[in-house]
């Protein structure tokens, strides 16, 4: 505890390095501003993004023939065809139009019943919906997906979907014949919501190319319904059902193909409903587009990051330089705890620095984001939270490092050198686009780079396409597991400093 | 003021290569900077495959990616040619030696830029060689596109050639750094953090204008454009355009290093 | 004698933020002797030093090496060659390797690098790193590195500063040898008594300017002449014979009286005068180190300590 003491001092009365760690922060935060320092120039492009029930920001667009139920009540119909129309990726069609189209349904595309809470952007709700290529499933509140029924519809084997609604809870059941059903799963809305909106909707999220960095391009889809059947009370104020957009744009999750537009029609009992979009949690990668992410926010990490290098180095090698270290080492004979005092006294300084700095710069990004008409793809606040811890945690076990490499090394130039070369290097050429991603992905989990994965959080649904990789920012560990690694590296670091300046003469 | 002395330069000139060559860290800085540049190019050339024709790879650009790792030792070696002298105080000893203080750093800019020119020319041929070795098997074959690796080849001459520059100009930037800040350790900070934080930001804007903008106004960035062989029409800045914009980083970094050594009392 | 050989400074003043380091700072190092630069710590002995080399620019004031600006010398260390700060050295370069560059800055051979290792005694660590030096090498390296240009002017700061007893008598000769040869040497130091035997000239310094600029024998005589101790087994009888001489007398001990301002036959002739038994009379031979001190403003409120003391007695 006096070493502690005696090595915080040390720490604050070098006036260099306050003003270093100090600075550390307001550089951050600084950064961040020139980051974000030019105004979106398609600001229609940039309809800002909903958030979901969660927090999470949501695709809630897709088109939906529905009509108004109060109470409890259920809904059943088959689903007998899903097809779809594809934009030609590369947008220059064969002969005439400005783009050819293909036939063909992303595998992801959604043809189905629903139970919104409303028809409000972001509204709760549950659905039972055929897919492109993953069979049935019952999907919730957009982030929960669960399996149902295997394979494709067709007329000969069409795919039966029913919802129930019983007070707060929505159950989910499919059948390959109208007569066995199979509870799929159960979802809740909220008991406040008395009136909700049911019927028929499709969506066709973008079709996702990984290739040159990944791309994406405008997917439709048609979904071909049997005879809808329903139980309850039904308001009959508009005479029946009622189509609608629901979303104008199809938010970030794609958009019609050339030629076409959502619609429907009745065909004999059924219905042809057409739509596109997605109901989904919106995720980084092709489809996202220019919009603003928490970690854009954390950018300023980078140059905290070089500054608390330089000062957690300084903190030890100045001693080696200006013979300190045996003065330093008569008063605490025991240099583990020597080390151990210092580390702790760069990882507090360090942890405070990265946590206060990401605290203030996360809600000042979305102020400028606002200013220069950006969306910003929000997340839930424990997520939020979480980042801005990280990064606290992020430049502790940075800042230990370096310390620790200081002893090994002896020399700051070049432990300075080779702990930004570890961190920072890694992450710009696994981001910088140069790397395939398998390459990228090796170095971001073996490198102490591995650490930045605390900073993500742009979510993974697999039931969301996108290119998760890091061209499209994903990292391949977890935020922990990443962080985990850059620990071990210290760790070991530290472990190799100890055994190092036991060693080793003063 | 004293001026450039011809003689004066020569000896100054003389006495900074035997400080650089007697100082065994130095020789295994320029030893790491040929197997940094040749193993993480042969790495790249090897690993990046391209498995259909027009895979869109600049096949010269990747058996030269090994520089933007190996730039950081010319980096270090040129902060510690100044930032090291100041943190012994063999500054004092230097200065008394050659009071021109002008002369002293042109003679440490010359020295520095010859043994990186020197060092950086056996990388990268060693990169290329290595990449002319390794790309076939990755796929770059004339099958898909790709002539094999060779230095007769126009663009690919430049881009090694350039590449070499490059080295020395960032030694060079390093240089002037470390003789403005006059600390090793801030020095090699701000070197590092100028070399990647415009990659850094340009990677996490999304506005097209200001992305471009980094792309050419960054030393890194718009120095390495020299590398590049397609898309040439595409890139943000010119090959040797880009060169020149990390050119005149070096000459303003040199500047400010003389006037500052000029100026302050060492 | 060669005029333009010496050291000269006009007027020199420098500030370091609150602190004015050099307070118009004047004197002259002349050829053919050793000229010792005195003062307490903080006097400005090294900033005036670092200004001579060009080192910090004075604010005011000018020095000149031989005639000109140490700045505009093509080849300085030919004409004069300084130690500041024997620490100042790359740690991972060998001694011989340290002084190759230095010669080759000034276009000096190789041969002159083994000739002055020979003359410093360093010949056999001539391949080791200078890291592994003890001060004492060190600082036998930084004078190598002084004389490797034969210059006709040093200037060494604090030369004896680790040196054993043997390396400080070994200095000691270099520097009346290098003297002697008609160099100009300049040499300072905070402890006078290192300068006994050694300084013919010495300059002292305070708070930035020069305090005295004097003949070593000059100074003794001066102090010498003043102070002289009586032993006598009747001081108070004593004491009442000088009165009125305007001598001033303290009791320095039971039988023992220190006369100041009356020379030594002056005060003989009055006590015999008198009457006054007297054991013995010595006029005191001052040290440097007492000659100093005289000078100094530390050195009067010594004696006034010393006075009230022996008053109290």
């Amino acid at each position: 505890m006096r070493t502690l003491h005696a090595e915080w001092t040390k720490f604050r009365t070098v006036r260099g390095w306050v003003l270093g760690a100090v600075g550390a922060m307001l550089a951050s935060v600084l950064f961040l501003l020139v980051g974000t320092a030019s105004s979106n120039e398609h600001p229609q492009r940039a309809t800002a993004l909903s958030a979901g029930p969660g927090g999470g920001a949501v695709n809630d667009s897709f088109y939906f023939v529905h009509r108004a139920l109060s109470g409890d009540g259920g809904i059943t119909v088959p689903v007998t065809a899903l097809t779809g129309v594809l934009a030609d990726p590369a947008g220059a069609g064969t002969a005439g139009g400005p783009g050819g189209t293909t036939s063909g349904v992303t595998p992801w595309s959604k043809a189905g019943i629903l139970v919104k809470q409303s028809l409000g952007q972001g509204s709760s709700y549950a659905a039972m919906t055929v897919t492109g290529a993953h069979g049935v499933r019952m999907q919730d509140d957009f982030t929960h997906d669960r399996a149902g029924l295997p394979g494709s519809p067709s007329t000969a084997e069409p795919r039966w979907l029913r919802l129930v609604r019983t007070g707060g809870t929505v159950t989910g059941y499919d059948s390959t014949d109208g007569e066995r059903w199979t509870e799929v799963g159960t979802a809740r809305l909220p008991e406040s919501a008395t009136t909700v909106q049911v019927g028929l909707f499709v969506a066709a999220p973008a079709a996702v190319r990984a290739s040159g960095g990944g791309s994406s391009s405008p997917a439709t889809a048609t979904g071909s319904f049997g005879r809808v059947t329903l139980s309850g009370s039904w308001g009959q104020a508009a005479g029946g059902w009622q189509g609608l957009q629901v979303g104008d744009d199809a938010g970030t999750s794609g958009s019609y193909t050339p030629g076409t537009s959502g619609g429907w029609t009745t065909t004999g009992e059924g219905f042809t409903v057409t739509g596109a979009g997605d109901i989904a949690p919106v995720v980084g990668g092709p489809a996202l587009g220019p919009a603003f992410t928490v970690e854009t926010f954390l950018v300023g990490t980078f140059v905290g990051l070089i500054m608390l290098t330089v000062v957690a180095v300084q903190f030890v090698t100045a001693e080696y330089r200006r013979g300190l270290l045996g003065q330093t080492l008569a008063s605490t004979p025991h240099r583990g705890r020597m080390l151990l005092a210092k580390a702790a006294v760069v990882a507090t300084v360090a942890f405070a620095v990265g946590a206060a700095a990401a605290a203030v710069s996360i809600p000042l990004g979305e102020l400028r984001a606002r200013a220069t008409h950006f969306a910003v793809l929000t997340v839930p606040t424990a997520v939020q939270t979480r980042a801005v811890l990280g990064t606290g945690l992020l430049l502790a076990a940075t800042a230990v490092l370096s310390l620790a490499l200081g002893v090994v090394l002896r020399r700051s130039v070049t432990a300075i050198t080779a702990v930004v070369a570890a961190t920072v290097l890694p992450y710009l050429l696994a981001f910088g686009g140069m790397l395939p991603s398998g390459p990228a992905e090796w170095l971001l989990r073996l490198t102490p780079a591995a650490g930045f994965a605390v900073q993500q959080t742009l979510p993974r649904y697999d039931q969301v396409l996108t290119v998760y990789a890091p061209s499209s920012g994903y990292f391949p560990l977890s935020p922990w597991g990443g962080l985990a690694v850059l620990g071990v590296w210290s760790a070991l670091a530290l472990a190799a400093a100890t055994v190092l300046l036991r060693r080793r003469d003063a | 003021m004293s001026g450039l002395h011809p003689a004066g330069f020569r000896r100054a000139c003389r006495a900074e290569w035997t400080k650089l060559h007697t100082e065994a860290g130095h020789g295994w800085l320029m030893v790491a900077l040929v197997l940094v540049t040749a193993g993480v190019g042969a790495a790249v050339s090897a690993n990046v495959p391209c498995p259909v024709a027009g895979c869109g790879q600049d096949q010269v650009r990747l058996s030269l990616a090994g520089v933007s790792v190996s730039q950081v030792l010319a980096a270090i070696t040129a902060v510690l040619l100044v930032g090291g002298e100041y943190g012994t105080g063999l500054i004092r000893t230097t200065l008394v030696a050659m009071p021109g203080r002008g002369t002293v750093l042109a003679a440490k800019a010359t020295v520095l830029g010859g043994a990186v020119l020197a060092v950086g020319s056996v990388a990268v041929l060693a990169s290329v060689l290595a990449g002319r070795l390794l790309l076939p098997g990755a796929g770059y074959t004339p099958a898909h596109g790709y002539a094999r690796l060779s230095l007769a080849d126009g663009p690919t001459l430049r881009a090694a050639a350039g590449s070499v520059l490059y080295l020395v100009l960032v030694a060079l930037l390093a240089l002037g750094i470390a003789a403005a800040v006059r600390d090793a350790a801030v020095a090699v900070g701000v070197v590092l953090a100028l070399l990647y934080l415009f990659p850094l930001l340009g990677h996490v804007v999304t506005e097209p204008h200001l992305q471009r903008l980094l792309a050419q106004l960054g030393p890194m960035p718009a120095g390495l454009a020299i590398q590049a062989t397609a898309n040439l029409h595409h890139l943000p800045i010119g090959p040797w355009t880009g060169l020149g914009v990390l050119a005149l980083w070096a000459a303003i970094a040199l500047f400010l290093g003389g006037a500052i050594l000029r100026l302050r009392d060492a | 004698m060669r005029d333009d050989v010496g050291i000269e400074l006009a007027g020199l003043r420098k500030r370091f933020g609150e602190t004015q380091a050099l307070d118009g700072m004047t004197f002259t190092v002349r050829p053919g002797r050793v000229t010792g630069f005195v003062g307490p710590n903080g006097a400005g002995k090294s900033t005036t030093m670092r200004v001579v080399l060009g080192l910090d620019t004075p604010d005011a004031g000018h020095a000149l090496v031989g005639g000109r600006s140490y700045r505009s010398l093509r080849s300085p260390l030919t004409r004069l060659g300084s130690l500041l700060d024997a620490g100042a050295l790359q740690p991972s370069r060998t001694a011989r390797n340290h002084l190759l560059w230095l010669a080759r800055s000034q276009g000096l051979p190789a041969r002159r690098v083994d000739q002055v290792l020979e003359q410093v005694g360093l010949a056999g660590a001539a391949r080791r790193r200078a890291g592994g030096f003890s001060l004492g090498m060190r600082q036998r390296l930084g004078i190598a590195a002084a004389l490797l240009g034969d210059p006709p002017a040093l200037m060494l700061d604090e030369p004896f500063n680790g040196l054993d007893p043997e390396g400080i008598r070994w200095i000691r000769g270099l520097l009346a040898s290098l003297a002697a040869e008609g160099r100009a040497v300049l040499v300072s130091s905070h402890l006078m008594g290192e300068l006994e035997d050694v300084a013919d000239h010495l300059v002292v310094v305070g708070r930035g300017r020069v305090v005295a600029d004097t003949g070593v024998r000059e100074l003794l005589a001066g102090v010498a002449a003043g102070r002289v101790t009586l032993r006598t087994s009747a001081p108070l009888v004593a004491a009442e014979a000088l009165s009125g001489t305007g001598a001033a007398v303290q009791v320095t001990g039971p039988e023992t009286l220190g006369i100041t301002g009356l020379p030594g036959e002056a005060i003989v002739a009055r006590l015999t005068a008198a009457a006054v038994p007297f054991a013995e009379l010595s006029t005191h031979r001052a040290t440097l180190e007492e000659a100093y001190l005289a000078l100094t403003g530390d050195a009067v409120q010594y004696r006034s300590a010393d006075a009230a003391a022996g008053v109290e007695r």
